[in-house]
């Protein structure tokens, strides 16, 4: 019967396993060396464990431990899942900007103004303070990196070919097309229909507001003028044959990367360290220009860019709010996010004085800085929603059919096809929507 | 194997089942003892299968409905919605046409595979073949990668600026169409499909046909059947239970393809993120956050399973799972 | 498809020739009951064409695991380079040796959980095959209709319902639901039927042994081969399923392999994917897997249909 028993045991240990609930909440409010709070924190930045690290060596009564995660989606994706779920989130999680309103509509993010979060607007621009605070009292994230649109040209490219840099999109359309004159087989750039966050930003430049927030009500203003301009201007390009139709990041486009076939790129500031990745025998070769501009009005667009929230799940969200306060504000901190993770900080002053020198891949560039503190200064206001997600992935959907089907018209109606799906989702889920 | 499957179970339960009553207290333990070995398996099944699938079952006939701008908590209220979330599903185009393309990918893959497996098995199984070790272990091979990799590396073969296959058609002037395009990306999928899983059904099927045993083939020989007529006339039928069980289990991966196309995806413009009818589900779930459409879809998809698995084997034949009790 | 649609027609061609042959010759096959039968171009061909087309996705990973970063995609891709120990070295620095901690993790998902799962799925098989029982029948068909349902509908409320228990982002979420297998219990219930004589359990029985000590010592032993077959199975399925741990693992020093190399090529925007280090840690990961099927590939039955021909 012993053997029996054994048999009973195995079944009983995988339902045992299931009952026993994990659950070893801090109870204490302060932590000490002896006891501290001990915090997670889900990131992709990498090497930001590094800077954290500063953190725990002078905080022996805050012990915070950094979950790598794969990226801005996954994480939030599993965030979401958690919150439903109702236990299995983080303390703190990095967030990028336009996920935010949807964190907050799941109720996924704690209030920090009341942890002291709200003195901090100060450091911030104004554009980036909006967007942790939803325009509102509340405060759901503190700013860590920003990611102003640039523009990355091959300079040897260039110089050879006696093509000067555009400053205007109509300059940016002559080049496109006197450089596919001289070579055929080189491109300007590519139409990404994989990047909802590259177009998003090309629309902010242009003064699109996708989402606002009308009193109680949400306005959806995808398919208006700004964002047809853009599409009309790209459908253009593409249907003209001047600009690629292949999706960024792709092994292929790394190898145009390389063999000089994409000569171009509207990055962002964070450029540097995907060219080098991607293409890394090319260092030198690049140069770093503000984003063409709609007719000389200086004005530009994120890509990228993260947050540090606090989830409505976490026990200790003062200690978190102190935390994430060091992290994203400390000179010390900032100074070590820029040299190991690479980031370009959110927080004005500490950006000033960390960013000196140009990044490796741009040596040739002393200026590269210069050029991304002009970039940053004239990032338009732009207002992101609940639905960010369905938007974003009604892009993908909808503009890889119009950039296969290369027309202008195609690229125009992928963007009432976008907005369709972003007002019917909302409207569906029971948000207000204003008309 | 074949052959002593047949003979082995028919003795095996007919002849316990007399015995127990003789043996008084041993009896009731005898009763137990199944349902003891069962127990863990039972329990397991029951906690991680028939759960979240009574779960999935709860959540699709629920939805979240929010107030307003949606901002702060207690936005959101769960509530009961009948057969709504079921309603949008089977009327929304994108769930129909991504069957269709599932659909069209099973018909390419599942005879293409098939076919292909049936071939390899018997040309192992055929007297006159050489290099069978290794061929057999080659064809094999790709089983053991998973398919988030193998579909990464067909990527980079199908992607004309990195791909071999491309650079030679560059240099005989052949201009080929990019695997990944609309019209031919299903093909792509599919390629990945077979080559993961030819080797799979090979192996199920030699298997089958080496439990053939051999005096059968000598006696058609010295009737003069060539080797040709020896698979098709006897091997083919001896084997058709294998096949049939083959072709089941590659219509049931068939109808749940989901990794190679999502990891395809960001290669290509011809992809979308609805597919297919899983890839639908994982958006509903994931991206839009709505696991409660993705209940009803999943229930949809594994009902449509469930009634072709059944209505194949009524229809091929009633041989396959047929009087188990 | 160029590959297939090659091998296809050389298929096609190579059936025909071979008929051909075959309908040119009359009578007695001249080779009927020799041992050392000549071997046949054709057919040999056909195999290793298959097995080439198998084979040629595998030579790419090994050639493009010793390419560096830009030689990747600006070099011709069968032409081998001299960085694969380099890009090894990357692979065991990132992250201070993640890479190998994902390996053992994937071990013990694949390894312990297909072991353990493969013990479960003997027990029950067994019981279903050498026992009569009400309700048998149905316990059987319930747990068949496992097979049906797909993983990564199970994934969402697999993870809902271990949250409740706290077991999320434990190994515990992705080792436990793995361990049962209808597949498996399916086939042990076959290969116990069909391995293990009902006269043996008989004359065990009437020695006096207990029934679950028939089970340890005779019937297991016997159902050796096929119980290989099922760990091989579940082994494959669990290194295959990637949507249960994705979902259920927040800290990737739980990760498996193939959820840790997909973060690494999809790092956001922001990041470039790091393409050499996956290919080569695609290559290593595949490497004892393809050793182990080598080692058991002996053992291997696959008897699918074997249920199917008892009536």
């Amino acid at each position: 019967m012993r053997a029996a028993f054994r048999t009973g045991a195995v079944a009983t240990l995988a339902a045992a396993a299931l009952i026993m609930t994990g659950c070893s909440a801090d109870t204490g409010s302060e932590g000490t060396a002896d006891d501290p709070i001990e915090l997670t924190y889900w990131a992709w930045a990498p090497n930001l464990d590094k800077v954290v690290d500063l953190w725990n060596d002078e905080h022996p009564e805050i012990q915070v431990t950094v979950n790598k995660q794969d990226g801005g989606d996954p994480a939030i994706t599993k965030l979401l899942t958690a919150i439903k779920a109702g236990s299995g989130a983080p303390d703190l999680i990095q967030a990028e900007y336009q996920k935010i309103p949807t964190l907050v509509s799941s109720d996924a993010l704690a209030d920090l103004s009341d942890a002291g979060a709200s003195d901090l607007a100060d450091q911030f621009s104004d554009g980036t303070w909006d967007s942790v605070t939803l325009g509102g009292d509340a405060v759901y994230a503190i700013p860590q990196d920003t990611g102003p649109m640039m523009f990355f040209y091959r300079d040897d490219i260039f110089q050879q070919l006696g093509l000067s840099v555009p400053t205007t999109w109509d300059e940016y359309a002559a080049v496109a097309r006197a450089l596919h004159a001289a070579d055929p087989s080189k491109y300007l750039g590519t139409f990404s229909a994989n990047d909802a966050g590259w177009f998003a930003g090309l629309a902010q430049q242009a003064k699109s507001e996708w989402w606002s927030i009308d009193g109680e009500a949400w306005g959806v203003g995808i398919d208006e003028e700004p964002t047809q301009r853009v599409a009309e201007y790209w459908g253009g390009l593409v249907q003209e044959g001047v600009i690629d139709n292949k999706p960024m990041y792709t092994p292929e486009w790394n190898a145009g990367l390389n063999d000089g076939t994409q000569v171009g790129w509207l990055g962002a500031v964070w450029g540097p360290g995907v060219l080098s990745g991607n293409a890394a025998d090319t260092a030198g070769l690049w140069k770093a220009a503000t984003l063409p501009t709609w007719g000389g009005d200086a004005s530009n667009g994120n890509w990228g860019g993260s947050s540090t929230a606090v989830t409505s799940q976490s026990k200790n969200v003062e200690a978190a709010v102190e935390f994430a306060t060091w992290l994203n504000t400390d000179p010390d901190a900032v100074q070590a996010l820029v040299t190991e993770t690479g980031i370009y900080p959110a927080s004005t002053d500490a950006a000033a004085s960390s960013l000196t020198e140009a990044p490796e891949f741009f040596s040739n560039q002393a200026d590269f800085y210069d050029v991304a503190a002009d970039a940053a200064a004239s990032v338009a206001p732009f207002q992101y929603g609940p639905n960010v997600n369905v938007a974003f992935s009604a892009y993908n959907d909808e503009f890889a059919k119009a950039a296969e089907a290369k027309t202008v018209d195609a690229f125009l109606a992928a963007v009432t096809a976008m907005q369709q799906v972003t007002v019917d989702d909302l409207e569906s889920s029971g948000f207000t929507v204003a008309d | 194997m074949t052959a002593t499957v047949e003979a082995a179970p028919r003795g095996g339960a007919r002849r316990t089942s007399p015995k127990p009553a003789k043996r008084g207290p041993g009896a009731a333990r005898r009763h137990l003892t199944p349902w003891m070995m069962l127990a863990p398996g039972i329990i397991l099944f029951a906690l991680f299968m028939a759960a979240p699938i009574l779960y999935t079952f709860v959540l699709s006939f629920q939805s979240e409905v929010v107030q307003g701008l949606g901002l702060g908590s207690g936005a959101r209220t769960r509530e009961f919605v009948g057969f709504d979330n079921y309603l949008a599903s089977l009327s929304d185009p994108e769930f129909l046409a991504s069957v269709g393309r599932v659909l069209l990918y099973g018909l390419i893959l599942v005879p293409t595979m098939l076919g292909l497996a049936l071939l390899f098995a018997l040309l192992l199984d055929a007297r006159r073949t050489g290099a069978k070790g290794f061929s057999r272990v080659s064809i094999f091979l790709p089983y053991a990668v998973p398919a988030v990799i193998s579909s990464l590396l067909w990527g980079f073969l199908y992607l004309p600026a990195v791909s071999p296959f491309y650079w030679i058609f560059e240099r005989l002037g052949w201009d080929v169409p990019s695997m990944l395009s609309p019209g031919l990306v299903v093909f792509a999928i599919a390629n990945i499909g077979l080559w993961g899983g030819v080797g799979f059904n090979m192996i199920v099927m030699y298997t089958s046909l080496k439990a053939v045993p051999s005096e059968i083939y000598e006696a058609a020989r010295i009737d003069g059947a060539s080797e040709v007529q020896i698979a098709w006339r006897i091997k083919v039928p001896i084997i058709m239970p294998a096949l049939v069980m083959t072709a089941l289990f590659s219509m049931i991966a068939t109808l749940q393809v989901f990794a190679e196309p999502t990891t395809l995806r960001p290669l290509t413009n011809s992809l979308s993120t609805s597919w297919s009818p899983l890839m639908l589900v994982y958006r509903d779930a994931f991206t839009r956050d709505d696991i409660y459409s993705a209940a009803a879809t999943s229930v949809i998809i594994a009902l449509a399973t469930f009634a072709i698995s059944f209505i194949f084997l009524r229809v091929v034949q009633r041989r396959a799972f047929g009087q188990e009790d | 498809m160029t590959v297939t649609t090659e091998t296809r027609a050389a298929v096609l061609h190579d059936v025909d020739a071979a008929s051909a042959r075959r309908a040119g010759r009359t009578g007695r096959g001249s080779n009927g009951g020799d041992q050392r039968v000549p071997v046949a171009v054709g057919s040999t061909a056909v195999l290793l064409l298959g097995a080439l087309y198998c084979l040629l996705p595998v030579a790419w990973v090994l050639i493009a695991s010793t390419k560096d970063a830009s030689e990747l995609f600006s070099t011709f891709t069968f032409a081998p380079s001299t960085h694969l120990w380099d890009n090894i070295v990357a692979l065991t620095e990132y992250r201070d040796g993640l890479y190998w901690r994902w390996m053992l993790n994937t071990a013990l998902y694949a390894g312990v959980g297909a072991i353990i799962s493969t013990y479960v799925s003997a027990l029950s098989g067994y019981a279903l095959a050498k026992y009569t029982f009400p309700g048998k029948g149905v316990v059987f068909k319930v747990l068949l209709m496992g097979v049906l349902v797909p993983g990564v509908i199970l994934a969402i409320p697999q993870y809902l319902l271990l949250a409740q228990a706290g077991l999320t982002n434990t190994y515990w979420s992705v080792l436990l639901p793995q361990l049962i297998s209808p597949y498996g219990i399916y086939l042990a219930r076959i290969y116990a039927a069909a391995a293990v004589p009902t006269d043996i359990i008989e004359s065990a029985r009437t020695e006096g042994a207990r029934e679950l000590y028939i089970f340890h010592r005779i019937a297991l032993p016997m159902m050796g081969p096929g119980l290989v077959t099922i760990f091989l199975f579940q082994f494959v399925a669990v290194w295959n399923n990637f949507m249960l741990p994705y979902i259920m693992l927040g800290n990737d020093e739980l990760f498996p392999i193939t959820v840790g190399l997909s973060g690494l090529l999809n790092q956001g925007a922001s990041l470039p994917a790091m393409y050499t280090l996956v290919i080569t840690g695609a290559l290593l990961s595949v490497v004892p897997l393809i050793a182990l099927f080598l080692v058991l590939q002996r053992y291997w039955r696959v008897d699918l249909a074997a249920g199917a021909v008892k009536a």
